[in-house]
């Protein structure tokens, strides 16, 4: 794919549509628009400029100069991303939709939130909550990412178990489409069949087939009564099988997660405070909620008990904020808290069927140790996804990236022979394109294809992620 | 040894709101917790009985009937047994009027070796209630304490204070009041919850105490709120939008430098 | 209930037999300590609107230079002079300001809200039965009443209150260190020093000191900082922290938090500023990614030049700021991060 230069002349056109401020081309300020939170240089590019759009107008302008020019754009929103999504890796233009960051409606009769794609998921959770309501979606990176970037990569998080990802709470968009038409799909109406599902074609589509420029999201009413349970066993094999017991036990929780004991550790050395019982082999993360206190007492008992049975060591019960918030910092310091053991790491998202966990992780522990390298692991355990990271420690450049490229390879291998995907809720973006590629089938590749030229024969949003049209050597 | 752990709730969020026109907080919401440094309080508890098992750790809490939560909740977490002292007289009591009743209260549960409580509480944060009961009780009370020692026949505390710290040596009976770094906070167990489910608090009213109601509540405040209000804040600003330019930062280093602060 | 209770505040006092007013001083190792001369301002104030002595108390056994409080502003000085209070213990301290106060019969009394005052304060107004404030901010007197009013910040900080104690004296309050600037020294004033000798029953106690230990890593105390960096929840995370403390570090300026970034772990509690943290009153303050809460404007509102920056232009910060930039923090800070460089680099 054959890319132009962004020239002194567009330069000028792009500040003629967005006004001087709104283009960037310093070097200095456009660095962290230059990488996301996958921290590996590989995926790392400069942008040639990064633009930030006002409104839907606009980008409409932008794109159609981009098609005419042949600029590759990437849209950003909060740049927490994990998958290189919003790394220009062709150059262009980055566009950031940091500047549409506004709430435009909360509609209480109808529960919807309307509102531009640059509010943090973090803000909307906040808003609503406000008004007693609840907006279900809750990735760890809540207080950075966009709203925006969680639609665009369908971002599944902490309640997906009970609620769903996030497609499930989208009901309408207004996209920015790759030839400039400003095209509205769905809206307030809870059951619609007008038409291809096209809201949830644009949901997971990572800007590669237009840019999100409004979203109607789905809200519901605030659980009144929420419980956490942290729950310590003496080995990871043991904590993750009594995952299936819950699941089974006649209670649909909010969430079950799990960290392993590296993990355990890095967030006690992060958050510098001692984790009760630091020393498990892993913590179960279970969290219940309704609307009346009983019952969520029940459910907890039942979920506490069960664990017990099952060679927990301890049962912790959080009913409160305060205790809550003790519990869950620990597993969303994740990806912060690897850095303290080593600032490099590659982050997987790997998702296998519940039942398969045990044999995915037991694989996992298999292939650290055979490539002596540390592969701690946390994640989402009631929806089998798996956030295992290899971590580069000390190794040079290059035995880093040999080491990656096998890891990953076997890691893939083992998550396929276990009916599993390799990413559950981070997205494909450019770091997991050609392990994708690798597993798909060619009917898969061509579905792909057929649908990217239809919308965007020019490749143009966002080339290089989620599909390509050229070879992944072109790319 | 009997060590009785002041537990106050308070209300989870920062987003507290008060009455426009009574100027009293509205404390509404199911979103209660512990006040924070009390449960740094309660965990220094548990950690001395962890070392000394004949430890008896009881919580006293004054509020209105719905604190009782909060003394389950210290329960949960290790607690042995607790006190709730509630009562429609007590409403509107200030520091002065608070610490008498309670005072009044823990004298009731008969004799102590130390009372242990959070350096200040997150809604009124005076931090003065503490002091104030360790007088009624006629015992000495040490204050901020990061650190505790317990020997035969007291503690040694250290107390962190500007520049340093103190270490004081005091004889049982005490008051401690922690700071944070005392102790980390714990979390209440399953088994914790369904004790604290079964177990019966008593309640302690106006009716066990005995107070002449004039010492109470707002009639027992030499404090009067006089007013509420937003705080009105006013500097010359000199505003400048950051446009991508030097311009602003330059503009801001003249200013500072004009200001001989750089 | 007689035997918790001296008497009850019903029981009306002869308020008119209240006069003058105290600060309470402090010293440590014989040293006068820096909040004194403070009180020594809030004190000068109240007492001229009053129209009354103005006197400091200090407890100690050799203190230096008690002529400074007098020069400072001080009338009298009641120096209580003891070996037990080399330092400070609650029961001795307690006992001795309250006899004092029984004798003297001051109107009002002030002290720092430090971890001295806001601990022998309440024990001295549950032994005299009055009220007491804790951290005010501002200390006026009614034109018409003569009462104290007593402001402070309430509710998280997002509201003040006043606060008057209309029928019961001393009116006592404490006030935030560094919340006024240290009285001037005037050699022209006199005064008188009164020493004080509460031997017997008044120095009993059953504490015992045992030592002061100086706490090192203290020593990027940002309370004595000339110029401080702070940072707060618009730096986003610890990473955008790093910011406040690259450039805190090149303009050899103490770093600064609020307490949601010390909560989230960016920072440590020694920088918090705050109601719940350390009042500073620097020559500058930088305000990054800091929206302003009552609560943390209360410690900092009177350092002498505030800068702040922050992408909301209606953010209550800039409501205190001396300069404003409205703009981004990571685009704005990493230029001026760039022009600091440079001049550094010139220089």
């Amino acid at each position: 794919m054959q890319f132009n230069k962004v020239t002194e002349n567009i330069i000028k056109q792009l500040e003629a549509i967005l006004g001087k401020a709104n283009v960037v081309v310093d070097e200095e300020k456009m660095e962290m628009y230059s990488r996301d939170e996958t921290s590996d240089k590989l995926w790392e590019k400069m942008p040639e400029v990064v633009i930030k759009p006002e409104n839907a107008q606009q980008i409409a302008e932008v794109v159609k100069l981009a098609n005419r020019e042949l600029i590759p754009i990437t849209p950003r929103g909060g740049g927490s991303g994990l998958a290189a999504g919003a790394v220009p890796l062709h150059g262009g233009m980055v566009l950031s939709l940091e500047k549409m960051n506004k709430i435009l409606e909360i509609d209480k009769e109808n529960l919807f939130m309307v509102l531009e794609p640059g509010v943090t998921t973090g803000d909307v959770q906040k808003e609503a909550k406000e008004l007693n309501l609840f907006y279900a979606g809750d990735p760890c990176s809540a207080e950075s990412s966009f709203i925006g970037g969680n639609v665009a990569t369908n971002a599944g998080g902490n309640k997906a178990i009970k609620y769903g990802v996030t497609g499930r709470h989208v009901y309408g968009l207004e996209v920015v489409m790759p030839d400039g038409e400003i095209v509205v799909y769905g809206g307030k109406n809870v059951k619609d069949v007008t038409f291809y599902d096209m809201v949830h074609l644009m949901v997971g589509s990572e800007g590669t087939l237009g840019i999100i420029t409004k979203i109607w999201l789905k809200l519901m009413p605030l659980p009144q009564y929420v419980a956490d349970l942290l729950v310590p066993f003496p080995d990871m094999q043991s904590a993750i099988k009594v995952v299936p017991k819950i699941m089974t036990a006649g209670i649909i929780p909010t969430a079950v997660e799990f960290m392993d004991s590296l993990s355990i550790k890095a967030a006690e050395l992060y958050l510098n405070k001692k984790l009760p019982f630091s020393d498990a082999g892993a913590y179960i993360i279970c969290e219940v909620d309704g609307n009346t206190e009983l019952q969520i007492q029940e459910d907890y008992e039942t979920i506490g008990k069960l664990c017990k049975e099952n060679g927990a060591l301890e049962v912790f019960v959080a009913d409160n904020i305060s205790t809550q918030d003790r519990i869950w910092k620990s597993r969303k310091a994740y990806a912060e808290a690897l850095r303290m053991l080593s600032p490099v790491y590659c982050m997987e998202d790997i998702v296998v069927p519940i039942a398969n966990i045990p044999a995915a992780l037991d694989a996992i522990e298999k292939i650290a140790a055979k490539f002596d390298c540390k592969i701690p692991s946390a994640g989402h355990a009631g929806d089998g996804n798996i956030h295992a990271t290899i971590l580069r420690e000390d190794r040079d450049e290059h035995a880093w990236h040999d080491l990656k490229d096998v890891v990953l390879a076997e890691i893939y291998d083992a998550v396929y022979a276990l009916d599993g995907n390799l990413s559950g809720e981070h997205g494909i973006g450019a770091k997991r394109i050609s392990a994708m590629y690798k597993h798909m089938t060619e009917g898969q590749k061509k579905v792909l294809r057929t649908v990217k030229e239809a919308f965007d024969p020019n490749n143009i949003m966002n080339p290089g992620k989620v599909v390509l049209l050229g070879t992944i050597a072109e790319s | 040894m009997k060590i009785i752990v002041l537990v106050k709730q308070v209300p989870g969020t920062d987003s507290v709101k008060l009455d426009p026109v009574t100027g009293v907080m509205v404390r509404t919401g199911k979103d209660t917790i512990i006040n924070p440094l009390d449960e740094n309080a309660l965990a220094e508890a548990i950690r001395i009985k962890n070392t000394y098992p004949d430890v008896k750790i009881t919580a006293v809490s004054m509020g209105p009937i719905s604190a009782m939560k909060a003394i389950k909740e210290a329960i949960a977490m290790g607690a042995d047994d607790g006190v709730l002292v509630s009562g429609r007289e007590f409403a509107g009591s200030d520091t002065i009027a608070t610490a008498k009743v309670i005072a009044a209260a823990i004298k009731k549960t008969g004799d102590f070796d130390m009372i242990l409580c959070g350096e200040r509480a997150t809604d009124g944060e005076t931090g003065q209630t503490a002091a104030m009961i360790a007088h009624y009780l006629g015992v000495p009370a040490q204050t901020y304490v990061s650190a505790l020692e317990v020997l035969e026949d007291g503690v040694i505390v250290k107390r962190t204070v500007e520049s340093g710290f103190e270490r004081v040596q005091v004889t049982f009976p005490v008051l401690v009041s922690v700071n944070k770094d005392i102790s980390d906070t714990g979390f209440p167990t399953l088994d914790g919850k369904l004790k604290a489910k079964k177990v019966d608090v008593p309640m302690l009213g106006n009716a066990e105490l005995g107070f002449d109601k004039s010492e109470l509540g707002l009639t027992g405040s030499p404090t009067r709120v006089v007013k509420i209000f937003s705080p009105k804040l006013s500097r010359d600003t000199i505003m400048v939008k950051a446009n991508a330019t030097m311009q602003p930062i330059d503009e801001l280093l003249s200013f500072l430098v004009q200001k001989d602060v750089l | 209930m007689s035997m918790y209770v001296n008497c009850s505040i019903a029981e009306a006092k002869n308020l008119s037999e209240f006069k003058g007013v105290f600060i309470l001083g402090e010293q440590r190792d014989g040293k006068i300590q820096a909040v004194t001369f403070e009180l020594l301002t809030w004190g000068r104030g109240i007492a001229d609107d009053l129209g009354c002595e103005l006197a400091c108390v200090l407890l100690g056994d050799e203190i230096e230079n008690l002529d400074e409080v007098i020069l400072r502003g001080a009338d009298k000085v009641f120096f209580i002079q003891d070996p037990i209070f080399k330092n400070f213990l609650t029961q001795p301290y307690s006992n001795a300001i309250t006899r004092l106060v029984n004798e003297e019969k001051p109107e009002v009394i002030i002290a720092g809200a430090t971890t001295t005052g806001r601990t022998v304060m309440p024990l001295v107004a549950a032994k005299t039965n009055t009220g007491l404030t804790a951290d005010c901010t501002e200390l006026t007197i009614d034109p018409d009443t003569k009462l104290l009013l007593q402001t402070r910040p309430a509710i998280g900080g997002n509201i003040m209150a006043t606060i008057k104690t209309p029928d019961t004296r001393p009116q006592m309050a404490t006030v935030r260190p560094r919340s006024a600037k240290q009285s001037p020294v005037d050699t022209s004033r006199t005064g008188q020093i009164i020493v004080k000798n509460y031997a017997g029953a008044t120095t009993m106690t059953v504490e015992k000191f045992l030592e002061f230990i100086i706490d090192t890593t203290q020593a990027v105390s940002i309370e004595e900082a000339d110029v401080i960096i702070a940072g707060g929840k618009g730096m986003k995370n610890a990473a955008g922290f790093k910011l406040v403390e690259e450039l805190a570090d090149l303009m050899g300026a103490a770093v600064g938090a609020t307490r949601d970034a010390v909560e989230l772990g960016w920072s440590t509690y020694p920088h918090q500023i705050g109601l719940s943290g350390k009042t500073v009153s620097p020559k500058l303050i930088i305000a990054m990614g800091i929206a302003g809460k009552i609560q943390f404007l209360a410690g900092m509102q009177t350092s002498d030049v505030i800068v702040a920056i922050n992408k909301d232009p209606e953010a209550q910060i800039f409501k205190v700021a001396d300069f404003g930039i409205v703009g981004d923090v990571f685009e704005v800070v990493p230029m001026l991060i760039e022009t600091v460089k440079k001049m550094k680099a010139k220089a």
